[in-house]
């Protein structure tokens, strides 16, 4: 199937010994270029999903779990951090609920940070295509303190989006913004990366907003101290 | 080219971006090093600067490194090869027996000097501070003293008398001789002309009698002037001749006691060196790892968008390093102006050329070496830290 960005089957994260919080996540497949919506009560484990995506907290039973061709479940298993560290760096970005910028240095650096770090050549297209598309322009040379949340976000965006990862994980990534915003925002991250070819998985406890652009639902299903996932 | 591999590149630059923006608190660890290792450069040179002062006042008086050879012996052509070989050997010559190396001199104004030692001489001899030696049997250095009570000065010329006592016959013979210099009243303290081997020979061959003298590289001599090429050789050298059993005596004394100025000065700054590197080594450690901590959603923001774990180890090292450089530039800027300062001030109390603070540039290298290194390890507490940062952290508040 390579038409599979990430596919997951019997995998399962229990967290915080016996009395803790069971993730299984029993199939979980994203296309490329497709977006997902990830949607469930708060507590019902969307971070953990998330974090387990991301590639950044170990499943307890990896099952199956391939992202962009890498068997991610190997590398777990190697306990290989460095080449996670690597695969999360070329395969996914990442637009957190808030923050997600670094404070020492300007936006524009902040938007350039995934592709210095992977050596990429300098986009100047593609990087004033997303200046422009999310009205950064203005503040390209300031530190992210002096910015508002809402802008905060787009430059999160345009830091996700920078070196074309074929995954984009948002978590929440509108949830400190007013509705006006919030739905200004959403559109921005799932146009762009719909326009870049990108596959999305949007975690998010406001269904009514991502209904509006049209993404495939996976929902929550918890059950005592465990939630599963199919979808 | 690249000479490094990007995220280290990027690690560099995040690191030292960092460092800059959060200048406040970076200025104060450099200011923290500065306050402890300025002051310790400050004390190092002021060791150095007693102790070689007291060294080059000993030097400046080559007396210091003259080991006197008391009594007579039958020193051979081969005893003489042995200790010019020896390294710590800086000068020596044979003398006759003393009673033999007398002369009387007489002025062209008819003054007179009776029985003035004859010194043999040569080239490199400390006692003539860089004068020609005196050569051949007719050119000869008068000590100050000498020169003094016959009226000469350099250039002159002296008439000298040397008597013996043949078959119950007095005899004497006279000899013109030019005085090629006069030695400073520092460098010798007594009546004495300075002459070289082959006069000297002559003068004891012709007092002894013997009309056909035997060559200087054949014949043994009953003594010999000696000169150690350092204080610390003096020691040394006077031991050997010691253990073949000639009597000797040096200024032992006050090498002694620089020796010990300088063990001594050197234990007292070693314990006051320590007291405080260890003290700053493990403030620096601690303000790195709080560092760490102030910064963990920083650092697992850049441990999730994929930089590998070791950057996270490098992050406090490579601001630490910062710290060492700038820290080391202002205390050693800092140093040599208290340096200069203390110089300046006390220059009253000193000759030319000589200090109370040195700071010499190979001290300073070794020094800011140390504090890059102990900076380093210093660091690795913070980084220890930062490593073991779970990425995750960064996607929720924590």
């Amino acid at each position: 199937m390579t038409d599979r960005l990430l596919d997951i089957s019997d995998l399962v994260c229990q967290r915080g010994g016996a009395e803790g919080f069971t993730l299984a996540i029993d199939a979980l497949s994203v296309h490329r270029g497709e977006a997902v919506g990830i949607t469930g009560p708060s507590g019902s484990g969307k971070s953990t999903l998330l974090d387990v995506v991301g590639l950044v907290l170990r499943p307890s039973r990896p099952g199956r779990f391939t992202l962009a061709g890498s068997d991610v479940a190997a590398l777990w298993a190697g306990g290989r951090q460095t080449d996670l560290a690597r695969l999360r760096a070329q395969s996914i970005g990442y637009v957190l609920q808030t923050g997600g910028l670094l404070p020492f240095i300007s936006v524009l650096d902040n938007i350039r940070l995934s592709r210095d770090l992977l050596g990429l050549p300098a986009d100047p297209n593609g990087e004033k295509r997303l200046i422009d598309a999310l009205g950064l322009g203005g503040l390209l040379h300031k530190k992210p303190a002096m910015l508002s949340i809402g802008e905060r976000q787009r430059v999160a965006i345009a830091r996700a989006l920078a070196h074309r990862p074929p995954l984009v994980l948002a978590d929440e990534p509108t949830a400190s913004l007013d509705p006006t915003h919030a739905a200004a925002v959403m559109h921005l991250l799932l146009a762009l990366a719909a326009e870049l070819g990108l596959g999305v998985v949007v975690v998010s406890h406001d269904w009514d907003l991502l209904s509006r652009f049209g993404l495939r639902r996976v929902e929550a299903q918890p059950g005592g101290n465990q939630t599963r996932f199919a979808g | 080219m690249r000479l490094l591999p990007p995220p280290a590149l990027s690690t560099w630059r995040l690191a030292v971006a960092d460092f800059i923006h959060d200048w406040r608190v970076s200025a104060c660890l450099v200011l923290a090093l500065a306050a402890v290792l300025a002051p310790l450069l400050v004390l190092f040179g002021l060791k150095s600067g007693i102790v070689t002062t007291l060294r080059d006042r000993l030097l400046a008086d080559p007396r210091n490194l003259e080991v006197m050879i008391v009594g007579t012996y039958q020193l051979g052509p081969k005893w003489f090869a042995e200790l010019r070989a020896h390294g710590d050997t800086g000068f020596v010559i044979p003398r006759t027996r003393s009673l033999a190396a007398t002369l009387d001199l007489v002025g062209e104004n008819g003054r007179s000097l009776a029985g003035a030692e004859m010194v043999p001489s040569a080239s490199n001899d400390p006692l003539l501070r860089g004068q020609a030696p005196p050569q051949g049997q007719d050119r000869i250095l008068l000590s100050h003293s000498a020169a003094r009570q016959l009226g000469v000065s350099a250039g002159g010329t002296v008439t000298a008398l040397i008597s013996r006592t043949l078959g119950g016959e007095r005899q004497a013979r006279r000899l013109p001789l030019t005085v090629a210099a006069i030695l400073p009243e520092a460098a010798f303290g007594r009546d004495a002309a300075f002459v070289s081997l082959d006069l000297l020979v002559a003068a004891e061959d012709y007092r002894d009698g013997r009309d056909t003298p035997m060559a200087v590289g054949e014949r043994p001599f009953s003594s010999a002037r000696l000169f150690a090429r350092t204080l610390d050789g003096v020691a040394g050298l006077a031991d050997r001749l010691r253990a073949e059993g000639l009597e000797v005596r040096t200024r032992a004394d006050d090498i002694e006691m620089v020796k010990a100025v300088d063990r001594t000065l050197g234990f007292i700054f070693a314990i006051v060196a320590g007291l405080a590197v260890g003290g700053y080594v493990l403030s620096l450690a601690s303000s790195l790892w709080a560092n760490v901590d102030r910064k963990r959603r920083e650092l697992a923001l850049l441990r999730l968008l994929g930089f590998p774990p070791v950057a996270a180890l490098a992050f406090p090292a490579i601001q630490a390093g910062l710290i060492a450089v700038a820290g080391a530039v202002l205390s050693v800027m800092l140093a040599y102006g208290v340096a200069h300062l203390v110089n300046v001030s006390l220059a009253s109390n000193l000759n030319r050329e000589e200090f109370v603070c040195l700071l010499r540039p190979m001290d300073v290298a070794v020094a800011v070496a140390a504090t890059f290194i102990l900076a380093l390890i210093a660091s690795t507490l913070g980084g220890y830290r930062a490593l073991r940062i779970d990425p995750a952290e960064s996607l929720r508040d924590v």
